[in-house]
């Protein structure tokens, strides 16, 4: 690969024409889904379920 | 392009989710079911002295066994990791990558850092992890907006800090810039200061619960050196041209 982008814009760009905005809303909305389920989703069957780990990871909601 | 640099994150937030994983399982899984045991018997021990014959009250408040907590724990570790891994690693390295201070597996480190103060080290300033069972003034309701408005501090304070870095590093050397990159770091110290207490009031031993919040930091800690050393392993060849330069052409994808 040649040396052409090095701006954090030029990646930008570069991610504008790689991807379509459906791709880009998909992986933004699979992320979000995946930490909201992780760490905030406040279902006792789900949040307990995550006790343990939520405490591994430092966040507390009780 | 992007697909490259995201299966590299996700790849390094698998590796790293695997030891994260045995984490909860080996420490935090029996470590949080013995704290809240022992919460469990003060809490019984307070039902005695008001109401004698209370009996073996319900060993677990929690709407599902401890098995399937244990399991969904682990599961949820792993997960984590691959969520920053992908996030952080992943998409946040290929649109930063051309400003992150350093070469090569140097990069990777400085965004570990950067992803632990996002995630992590600024909301912890506010809101620092609790020991199991331990009662917090501040509601749900509230606390979640503040963890979630310190993670944005926490990811402007470092984009800023990288930023004057580049800038200052091109023309007046490393040692300044180090030093101007450091100061967004001391104002996000300041945020304790202005930002509402929560008290903390826990059942547990004081010792014990100090442990216990010790080792869920060191856990974090540890998960995102994990994520670094995995990353700078599976990074894709750089092409960002300032790295080209340093490192020369032959070391550019040599791994």
């Amino acid at each position: 690969m040649s040396a052409t982008n090095d701006t954090v814009h030029d990646r930008f760009e570069r991610a504008r024409t790689e991807l379509s905005p459906v791709q880009a809303a998909a992986a933004v909305a699979l992320a979000a889904s995946l930490g909201f389920a992780l760490l905030f989703v406040q279902d006792p069957l789900f949040h307990d379920a995550m006790h343990n780990f939520r405490h591994a990871a430092g966040v507390t909601c009780h | 392009m992007f697909a490259e640099y995201l299966t590299s994150g996700v790849k390094a937030g698998v590796v790293a989710g695997l030891v994260f994983g045995l984490f909860v399982a080996v420490a935090a899984n029996p470590l949080v079911a013995y704290a809240d045991e022992v919460n469990h018997g003060v809490e019984t021990t307070h039902d005695h002295a008001v109401e004698s014959g209370h009996g073996d009250a319900g060993h677990h408040e929690s709407a599902v066994s401890a098995t399937v907590t244990d399991a969904v724990s682990v599961l949820s570790g792993w997960l984590w990791a691959v969520l920053l891994g992908g996030v952080v690693f992943g998409a946040g390295y290929y649109f930063l990558e051309p400003a992150i201070p350093g070469t090569g597996a140097t990069k990777s480190y400085v965004l570990a850092f950067a992803g632990f103060v996002t995630v992590s080290g600024a909301p912890w300033l506010v809101l620092p992890p609790v020991a199991p069972g331990a009662e917090q003034s501040l509601s749900v309701d509230a606390r979640l907006p503040l963890y979630a408005g310190m993670m944005v501090a926490g990811a402007l304070t470092c984009l800023l800090s990288g930023y004057a870095y580049d800038r200052l590093s091109a023309t007046r050397g490393v040692l300044p810039a180090a030093a101007a990159a450091a100061v967004p770091f001391g104002l996000l110290a300041l945020a304790p200061v202005v930002a509402p207490t929560n008290a903390v009031h826990g059942a547990l031993p004081a010792a014990l619960g100090a442990g216990l919040t010790g080792l869920f930091v060191f856990g974090q800690l540890l998960l995102w050196v994990l994520l670094a050393a995995a990353h700078a392993r599976f990074a894709p060849a750089t092409t960002d041209a300032r790295s080209v330069a340093a490192t020369g052409p032959d070391a550019v994808g040599a791994d």
